[in-house]
């Protein structure tokens, strides 16, 4: 039985749907009372996803603020590898409520968590 | 008591291999005494969609059919049904169009092990 899920999100955001459903998906996990602890990690091109800058409404596409505003909401955690992002961005604001880790607090959040999926 | 494992498919029925994967994991898995849950989300919910006819490969649909009459228990997305025009109704015998908040996050809850198969 399981009271904790990880979901690693390894995919850039907007040329894919996955970002926006493993967000959509944890929050369903907090929502429903059922699952006590879902959080997102953002690793590799994921970490795209915490830029502070993006604006979806440009193209029409769903937010990733609103979705990880959403799981602010239910005291969802977001952690985003600050290695990966500043090799793909160097130094950018993220969005509120994303906390930058570096690796090595990665592998603690894996270890910590009973399941583990990644989008 | 049973170990419960859940499976996560989010690879199309013919988009490769995942969903023959799915069926042959689940269908083992059902073998040794294991409660089995499928969760199809995003292209994973065209597994249940009744009328596959696949000429020359393996017949998902059928094959879900069989495995439910044993145990399994198979329940996609309903957004995601909505999204690609599935509907209540168009579904294999057997299995549910359901939610996140409602069924993933129930079989997170009761699941011991989690996999995750997609593209």
């Amino acid at each position: 039985m399981a009271e904790s899920i990880l979901f690693i999100m390894t995919k850039a955001p907007y040329g894919a749907e996955d970002f926006f459903a493993g967000a959509r998906a944890s929050l369903a996990m907090l929502a429903s009372g059922l699952v006590g602890r879902s959080t997102l990690l953002l690793v590799g091109d994921g970490t795209l996803n915490a830029v502070a800058a993006q604006d979806p409404l440009t193209i029409g596409m769903p937010s990733n603020v609103e979705a990880i505003n959403d799981l602010a909401d239910f005291e969802g955690e977001v952690y985003a590898v600050e290695a990966d992002l500043k090799a793909r961005l160097g130094e950018v604001k993220v969005l509120e409520g994303v906390k930058l880790i570096p690796w090595e607090k990665a592998r603690e959040l894996i270890w910590e968590h009973q399941l583990v999926t990644t989008f | 008591m049973a170990k419960t494992l859940l499976i996560h498919l989010r690879s199309g029925s013919m988009m490769n291999m995942d969903s023959n994967v799915t069926v042959k994991l689940a269908r083992a898995a059902l073998s040794k005494g294991y409660n089995v849950r499928i969760f199809g989300y995003g292209e994973g919910i065209t597994v249940i969609k009744a009328g596959q006819e696949p000429k020359r490969f393996p017949n998902v649909g059928k094959e879900l059919e069989e495995l439910v009459q044993k145990g399994l228990v198979v329940v996609v997305c309903e957004t995601c049904c909505a999204a690609r025009g599935i509907h209540r109704g168009e579904e294999v015998n057997g299995t549910k169009i359901g939610s996140l908040t409602n069924h993933l996050s129930q079989f997170v809850a009761e699941s011991d092990k989690m996999v995750t198969l997609a593209r």
